[in-house]
């Protein structure tokens, strides 16, 4: 005869398996005799099954289909596997000795603006960066834009080349929308007078954008490219050891 | 020796993430209830995984550590989006693949406005329990809280959608495989 009282909590811990082995053989002997105790752990189950199989059915996106694979062809694997060369990437591209401990703070933009525009005088090297901007904060992007032009001015200064794709996502598209973005004619100035500045809306984004707020609502700088998805555009570049910096 | 051992990491990371891929999802879609986000959320998740591969300190916990950067993306959306727009604004009517089974998609979606009320610190817990199978201790450590605590949650969570589901846990027409006791 076991002496254990069959709390809820047991209950639960036992259809969960979480349960030592004398307390689950002590329930199933318990199960045998007690039709009450049946009832009530079947109960258990049931909302258990239930859970499971409200979401066990739900249609997973086809990565292949909206471009942005997964599996085959995978674009976001690129851009994984590019992400993850970042931190390779970085360290050779930048100088040698401010290795790891830099690269360990790339994802701030603060960090790597402050690095690039200290560091652009002492490399003739040609530099290729990627401006990820995934957020329509104005703040943010103010600051972005900030410092995408010191660090412009700073290469030019310094007579090093550079190319600079500004990769906009999810509301980050936003910022190259007209009669949306505050930064239209600060971005157009930037492009006027940069002949390395290059724009771009992930399609997909934009995909959303309109399944949103309609067609004819979404227009962009007329410069902006918007034939692929940030994912492509973004694996492609690191994948031939661009710079990337998310904001 | 370190970046070899990422880059071998990072290797096998992305055959395991592809096939974790659906689980995830639907384990983000199961908080959101929103097709979109939650394939934003698994992208997310995949994108920060591969990233920080170095940081998965051993591959045995691969999972919780999937789950938990899953969770955290997930909390940071609330905190920017604020509670209020995620559950009034984030219901889309993802198409389902069960469209033809007509009772069986209503019990689908009786489960999952039940679960939609619950609070979202029950409704992540019952999903990973129950739906992602992981253990209490998997789950404290993905939700990062105490195993007390899971429990208590896990308890509320089937006492409220009990007391919400029990004629469908009854009902006849309930798939068999949902009313069978091993």
């Amino acid at each position: 005869m076991s002496d254990i009282e069959f709390t809820d909590d047991k209950l639960n811990m036992f259809i969960d398996g979480q349960l030592d082995s004398d307390e689950m053989d002590a329930m199933h002997d318990a199960l045998l005799d007690d039709k009450a105790l049946r009832a009530r752990v079947c109960q258990l189950k049931a909302i258990r099954e239930l859970v499971n199989y409200a979401y066990d059915s739900v249609p997973v996106p086809d990565a292949d289909s909206d471009q942005r694979t997964v599996v085959r062809n995978s674009t976001i694997w690129k851009s994984i596997a590019a992400s993850v060369l970042i931190v390779f990437g970085a360290i050779a591209g930048w100088a040698v000795n401010d290795s790891y401990h830099a690269v360990k703070h790339v994802a701030s933009s603060d960090d790597v603006f402050q690095y690039y525009k200290q560091n652009a005088s002492v490399s003739t090297e040609a530099r290729k960066i990627i401006l990820h901007v995934t957020t329509g904060d104005i703040y943010s992007v103010n600051k972005a834009l900030n410092e995408a032009e010191q660090l412009l001015a700073s290469y030019r200064a310094a007579g090093t080349p550079m190319t600079l794709d500004i990769v906009t996502y999810k509301e980050g598209i936003n910022m190259l929308r007209v009669g949306v973005s505050p930064y239209v004619k600060r971005i157009e100035d930037i492009l006027a007078s940069n002949d390395n500045v290059n724009i771009y809306a992930c399609q997909r984004s934009i995909e959303k954008a309109r399944a949103k707020e309609g067609d004819d609502a979404i227009r962009f700088i007329p410069e902006t490219v918007t034939a692929k998805t940030a994912q492509e555009l973004i694996s492609e570049r690191l994948e031939k050891g661009w710079i990337y910096i998310k904001v | 020796m370190k970046k070899i051992k990422n880059l071998v990491v990072a290797s096998r990371l992305k055959k395991d993430l592809v096939e974790r891929r659906t689980k995830l999802y639907r384990i983000a879609f199961s908080w959101c209830h929103n097709a979109s986000l939650a394939d934003d959320l698994v992208q997310d998740t995949m994108l920060k995984a591969m990233k920080n591969a170095s940081s998965l300190r051993s591959y045995a916990t691969l999972d919780t550590w999937l789950y938990r950067i899953l969770h955290n993306s997930w909390h940071d959306y609330l905190r920017v989006k604020g509670r209020n727009v995620e559950l009034h604004d984030v219901h889309d009517d993802a198409s389902p693949d069960h469209v033809d089974v007509f009772q069986q998609r209503q019990i689908v979606d009786r489960v999952r406005a039940a679960i939609d009320q619950l609070p979202m610190t029950l409704r992540e817990v019952i999903t990973l329990a129950d739906f992602a199978g992981f253990s209490y201790a998997e789950i404290a450590d993905i939700v990062d809280i105490p195993i007390g605590t899971v429990m208590s949650r896990l308890y509320r969570a089937r006492q409220n959608l009990k007391e919400k589901l029990l004629d469908l846990a009854g009902d006849e027409n309930m798939p068999v495989k949902l009313m069978r006791v091993k």
